[in-house]
């Protein structure tokens, strides 16, 4: 018994990292409809920000949580302009043209960046430097460190901010007409570009976020790591329901769940195919995800 | 009667792409003649993702269904032909049926879950289906687990074995050839049309009698059949194959070929394979640059040409000029007096949705050849009647009788082949179509000849083909619209658009016809001609139930009317009867006084007065 | 879509027309490039390794030995008079960009090949030069197939998988004195192979495999397979996949305290892993061919590779750096530049004195002295552990 519980600790730390990414891929479909897939890699780039910015910071010998602070900071604010950047040079122009066509740009973007990322930091594993201690607690047999709940802990934290951000101010609740319809909020006088851009911002530092804390969580970073896990966050929000915030959380958790228990109870080597086997059951019986409504045609 | 050509292709630009694309033809077919073989080499991989991008190209380009997991195909016809040469020791060309035979099938297996789902949801199941194909293939010990499986002979031809490059290459030009001329002939054949008339407005083509699911699915199947054989063209090319060439990044520049040349575009897609196959081989000197600048160069060449570099000239299926004048337009079908038969009974039709009635208990019938119109005020349940009686929703309670039998449960594109038609209260036409081929559109289920004889281009098909297009000329022609036929349905005036869209309701023979408010936004001359069109529809054997607003239209032409409010029938009866109604005048039409002593501006307007 | 007017129409053509023109352009450009025609006075030899994506970091440390290789051949003189050429080409770990590369190198008229990296990549690129009867000589692809086909043009100065897997089995079984053991693959063909051999090994001689299955690689998190492995209770964990999933996994079994000792295949040979893994990889085991760094006879490539290119060489390098060498040796002895002299007279030789030990190729081209060994690391670093000596006892290394 105390093994199932220890998969479910193993699949909320792993899904948390997939519901960061997946918030980033759910809010901007929900808003220009465009499955970014360029998103995992800034996942990446946030990691590869982060080390940099601990390596530098290292040389200065400041103590570690002031370091980290500061790696964070940077990171989100790198990724968060480079989101925006990318925004405005690749995805605006397109926004009214064939909706294959910023699709494809996505992809060309998440090969750009993969391949920047080879040429700037090198093809081989960088790795950061070990801050989280191992340091851990046994309860009922199911082993746990604090790092983790530090982990879930915080992706939660930011989760539900965004949350509260988008339910419950004025701009995210802009940000939603946006998303319901374009062309009625621009009406009403909502500045649509410069939220599409805040949408950008803060997915991308969402996603920059969830880099560090895995750069620090499992020390190694690579400029491929945002293959695999983008797939995989890209899956979650579809499951949730894309555009669709809390499914996002949702379907990101289940996700890691779902993976735990396929290497644990099943074998590891088909954990993608029952991953998928379970999202396309799921949309058979529910076409839009699990959160996912309903758009009405009106005849 | 002549047929009209590939849609996209006047013969003023099939001439142009002949001449542009003869020398390349040519140089293409002599390439093993004074090439080496590396060139080759790279001739052969652009003919292998030409062969790929096109079939992709029907899932995404003709149907406009997102696939991410394309590769599937392409692994399952490598394989098959792997396995049955390698295990049962079959040649080549013995094993070609089996790999279409599985290709197709898995066609149908990812197709089918996925045709309810919208663009989006599609993209992620169909690289789930990918991934899931890729990862069995790679587990399992019958695949060669991932060493894949070797030792795969090459395909022998009149005892000639087709190994060498050059060989190889001659067999991937016959294959792309062969699928060319599939391309093309399938793009104007009535699956084309089907699928353009999907991708432009699926609901409306549902309603004209396109069996949208199953012309979903056979886009993916016609898609995976290529795709198998592109896949047994690689197995035989390299000897040996392994999962990893069938990953998600490879499904991922398949659908860059497809894009980046055009999407729906044939010569697009030959273009996007010589350049994704043929660009990275020029970049080598770039090394670790290589990767790089091919992305920087697809996201400018995205950005400068975001419909692709060779986009798909628009559809234009337009008779020819010698043919709309060759027509004359008497009404088809002869004039005849009603039989008295019912030919719809609705009883006690009740459609919720959550805790509200839209309709609430309703039951009528309609006799043949009779104009029954059913009025109210708005939010009475009038198109939620309609939906119901299409398919487009389900009764929630209630029956409904056509010609004897229930009409439970029946997909619209269903009840359209049982001969209910109708038009919509926002136009749905398809836009970028000609007024000809919307149509065309709504005849196509009423071929006989199957879809293979109308590929094939044999006689008979090709005289059922110009039956179907006379007779839609003259279809146009009994609403006026003959002269118009070659024009986009977009650019007709609104007066023409609603014409065009009962022009193509009729089409479909349908014995009763549903009008949902087409006399809305016209001005009375156009509603006076409507009304007599209105007659001579009638006339022509069809029955008519009409939903309108406008009280000139509906006494003058309707036999009978019915009156909805709130979800319930409030009033039956003739014309004369209605208006004398004291419940109708307090629910909806008011009386012909104005209430206000300044002429009526301010206050109530009856409907007399519009 | 807009109606065009019909000088726009015209445009499109021209633009389309000028498309079509440039992409024809750049392919027969891109095919004529190459030199078909063999120079007068170098020969040239092909280096087909991946130089772009994942695995181009080991691809540039192998064209470097190869580099090192051919400087020394050319500073005494070359061969037969002539300078040797080194010809990389990049085959991305990816069959069709590789049999182009192989194609491109056979075009450029190669006399041999030397080096390989991804056994996916070697068997395309194998049956190119088979076909221009091209000696192939491989520096790093362990997979037996290669070997197996029954040609006579392909040769290899590494080991095979079913020699490492039988040498792993031996340490688990008689150094380890292990009963049970789990044995990890990432389903890629290298290690799929090199596990398949061990597990075989294993339950030939008596011990009882508890988990034979593989893993995804690119995932960050193995704690869910590594919670199963615990719960079988092994008393050795064998990963045959790369050192990146590697570093993870012995980091994260520690972090479950799982008990069994943990053990690497040489693909798992890489600095990376210690800085990942920390402390937590100390006691861990890696099956391997001797790295130049272990190899007595080494110590001069060594400073002269770090010398050369400013860091330590990777595990490969130096087999390709003898691969070359054994080539220049083969050419001097058939006295020819042509292919088929070269591949018979590699077939030849039977005890070339190369940094990796002494070299001879049995009928399958094969090397007929192949050596492996085990590192442990110790103190954040990889030390020699145990060897094999001649009665087949596990001795220390010095």
């Amino acid at each position: 018994m105390s093994t199932f519980f220890q998969y479910v600790v193993e699949g909320l730390t792993i899904g948390s990292f997939y519901a960061l990414v997946a918030l980033g891929y759910t809010m901007v479909y929900g808003i220009i409809r465009l499955i970014n897939f360029a998103h995992g890699d800034l996942f990446m780039v946030g990691a590869f920000v982060g080390w940099t910015a601990l390596t530098m910071l290292a040389a200065q010998h400041l103590p570690w949580a002031l370091a980290l602070v500061a790696a964070f900071a940077a990171s989100m604010a790198f990724t968060g302009v480079l989101g925006i950047a990318i925004e405005r040079l690749a995805y605006q122009p397109l926004l009214r043209a064939p909706r294959l066509s910023i699709l494809i740009t996505a992809l060309g973007i998440s090969l750009a960046l993969e391949n920047g990322v080879l040429l700037i930091y090198g093809a081989g594993f960088n790795t950061y430097p070990h801050l989280l201690s191992q340091a851990g607690l046994v309860l009922y047999g199911v082993r746990f460190t604090f790092a983790q709940i530090g982990i879930v802990a915080a992706s939660f934290a930011l989760m539900f901010a965004l949350y509260f951000f988008v339910h419950h101010t004025f701009v995210g609740t802009a940000m939603r007409a946006l998303a319901i319809d374009q062309d009625a909020a621009r009406l009403m006088g909502i500045d649509v570009e410069r939220l599409i851009q805040l949408t950008f911002l803060l997915g991308s530092m969402l996603a920059a976020a969830a880099g560090v804390m895995e750069g620090l969580y499992y020390t190694q970073i690579n400029f491929f790591m945002g293959f695999v896990l983008g797939l995989r966050a890209f899956t979650a929000a579809v499951l949730g329901g894309i555009g669709n915030i809390p499914g996002a959380m949702a379907g990101g958790i289940l996700i890691g769940l779902l993976e735990a228990f396929g290497a644990g109870y099943v074998s590891s080597q088909w954990t993608d195919v029952f991953v998928f086997a379970v999202l396309i059951g799921v949309l058979v019986v529910k076409p839009t995800g699990l959160f996912g409504e309903r758009v009405v045609e009106r005849m | 009667m002549s047929q009209t050509a590939t849609p996209a292709l006047s013969s003023r630009r099939a001439c142009f792409l002949l001449v542009a694309l003869a020398p390349l033809v040519v140089a293409a077919a002599a390439l093993p003649a004074f090439a080496g073989n590396y060139l080759i080499d790279v001739g052969l991989t652009i003919v292998t993702y030409s062969i790929l991008g096109l079939g992709l190209n029907i899932v995404v380009g003709y149907a406009g269904l997102l696939d991410l997991g394309y590769a599937a195909f392409f692994a399952i016809g490598a394989y098959t032909t792997a396995l049955l040469e390698t295990l049962l020791h079959f040649s080549f060309w013995e094993t070609l049926p089996f790999s279409f035979l599985f290709a197709g099938a898995s066609g149908v297996v990812i197709g089918y879950p996925t045709l309810r789902l919208r663009s989006d949801y599609l993209a992620i199941v169909t690289l789930g289906f990918g991934e899931i194909v890729r990862i069995i293939a790679t587990n399992l010990e019958i695949t060669g687990g991932p060493n894949g499986i070797y030792g795969i002979a090459s395909p022998g031809l009149f005892g000639y074995e087709i190994s060498s490059p050059r060989a190889v290459y001659e067999l991937g030009l016959a294959f792309l050839a062969c699928v060319l001329v599939f391309a093309v002939r399938l793009g104007g054949s009535r699956l084309g049309r089907a699928w353009a008339s999907i991708r432009e407005d699926e609901s409306a083509a549902e309603a004209v009698g396109v069996p949208t699911l199953r012309t979903k699915l056979l886009a993916y199947v016609m898609g995976a059949l290529i795709g198998g054989l592109g896949g047994s063209l690689f197995a035989a090319r390299f000897g040996a194959i392994d999962p990893t060439g069938f990953t998600y990044l490879q499904s991922v520049t398949i659908l860059i070929i497809v894009v980046l040349g055009g999407r729906g575009s044939i010569p697009g897609v030959l273009l996007g394979a010589a350049i994704v196959a043929g660009l990275p081989e020029m970049l080598r000197f770039l090394n670790l640059w290589r990767i790089f600048g091919f992305a920087v160069a697809l996201v400018v060449l995205m950005l400068l040409r975001p419909q692709g570099l060779w986009p798909a000239a628009l559809r234009r299926v337009a008779p020819s000029v010698s043919d709309a004048a060759a027509i004359d337009t008497p009404a088809p079908g002869k004039a005849r007096a009603g039989t008295g038969a019912t030919l719809l009974e609705v009883r006690g039709m009740e459609r919720r949705f959550g805790g509200v009635r839209a309709v609430g208990g309703i039951s009528f019938t309609v006799t043949d050849s009779e104009i029954l119109s059913i009025i109210g005020p708005n939010g009475a349940g009038k198109t939620t009647v309609f939906n119901c009686l299409t398919g487009v929703i389900r009764l929630t309670g209630g029956e409904v009788r056509w010609l004897g039998a229930s009409l439970a449960f029946g997909s619209p594109h269903r009840i359209v082949h049982r001969g209910i038609a109708r038009t919509f209260q926002g136009i749905r036409l398809f836009a970028s179509m000609t007024a000809f081929e919307n149509v065309l559109v709504g005849m196509d289920h009423r071929y006989k000849a199957p879809l293979v004889a109308e590929l094939l281009a044999l006689p008979f098909a090709r005289t059922e083909t110009a039956d179907h297009m006379a007779d839609g000329l003259r279809w146009l022609g009994f609403v006026g619209l003959r002269a118009r036929a070659g024009e986009r349905a977009a650019d007709l005036p609104y007066g023409d658009q609603r014409r065009l869209e009962i022009a193509r309701a009729l089409v479909s023979r349908p014995r009763l016809l549903l009008l949902d408010e087409p006399a809305a936004g016209m001005n009375p001359t156009e509603k006076r001609e409507l009304m007599g069109l209105i007659r001579r529809i009638r006339d022509s054997g069809v029955t008519i139930l009409l939903i309108e607003h406008d009280m000139m239209l509906v006494m003058g032409v309707s036999d009978r009317i019915i009156v909805m409010d709130h979800g319930v029938v409030i009033a039956e009866g003739k014309p004369g009867e209605i208006q004398a109604d004291r419940r109708v005048i307090d629910a909806y039409l008011g009386t012909g006084e104005s209430d206000e002593a300044d002429g009526g501006a301010g206050g109530e307007r009856s409907l007399w007065d519009s | 879509m807009i109606a065009r007017k019909d000088g726009a129409c015209r445009a499109n053509g021209v633009l389309r027309l000028a498309t079509i023109a440039l992409a024809s352009a750049c392919v027969v450009l891109a095919g004529l490039a190459p030199g078909s025609a063999q120079s007068q006075n170098t020969i040239k030899i092909g280096v087909p390794v991946p130089l772009s994506g994942s695995y181009a970091s080991a691809g540039t440390d192998i064209v470097n030995g190869a580099k090192l290789a051919a400087a020394k051949v050319n500073a005494a003189g070359g061969v037969m008079g002539k300078q040797i050429e080194l010809v990389p080409e990049d085959d991305a770990c990816d069959a069709q960009t590789a049999v182009q590369a192989a194609q491109k190198l056979v075009d450029a008229g190669v006399a041999a090949v030397v080096g390989g990296y991804c056994s996916s990549a070697a068997l395309p690129e194998l049956t190119v030069f088979h076909r221009a009867g091209i000696p192939y000589v491989l520096d790093a692809s362990t997979n037996p197939k290669l070997t197996e086909m029954g040609w006579d043009n392909v040769f290899r100065t590494i080991g095979r998988d079913d020699e490492q897997g039988p040498f792993a089995a031996g340490f688990m079984k008689n150094s380890l004195h292990a009963k049970r053991a789990a044995v990890i693959n990432d389903n890629t063909t290298y290690s799929k192979g090199l596990a398949q051999n061990t597990v075989a090994a294993l339950k030939k001689n008596g011990v009882d495999v508890v988990y034979d299955e593989a893993v995804t690689p690119g995932q960050l998190d193995y704690s869910p397979t590594l919670t199963k492995i615990a719960s079988l209770k092994p008393d050795v964990v064998y990963y045959t996949g790369y050192f990146s999933e590697a570093g993870l996994m012995v980091k994260e079994a520690r972090q479950l305290d799982l008990k069994a000792k943990f053990m690497g295949g040489d693909a798992t040979n890489d600095p990376t892993l210690l800085s990942t893994a920390g402390p937590a990889a100390n006691g861990m085991i890696i099956t391997t061919a001797p790295l130049a760094q272990f190899l007595s006879g080494a110590h001069g490539y060594v400073d002269e590779y770090t010398k050369a290119y400013g860091q330590g060489p990777g595990p490969y390098s130096v087999y390709e750096y003898d691969a070359v060498g054994v080539t220049a040796k083969a050419i001097v002895d058939a006295k020819s530049d042509k292919p088929a002299d070269i591949a018979a007279a590699l077939h030849k030789i039977k005890n070339y004195r190369g940094t990796t030990g002494e070299i001879g190729f049995n009928e399958k081209g094969d090397r007929s002295h192949s050596v492996y060994i085990t590192v442990i690391v110790r103190d954040n670093a990889f030390r020699p552990y145990q060897e094999l000596d001649a009665s087949g006892h596990w001795v220390a290394m010095k």
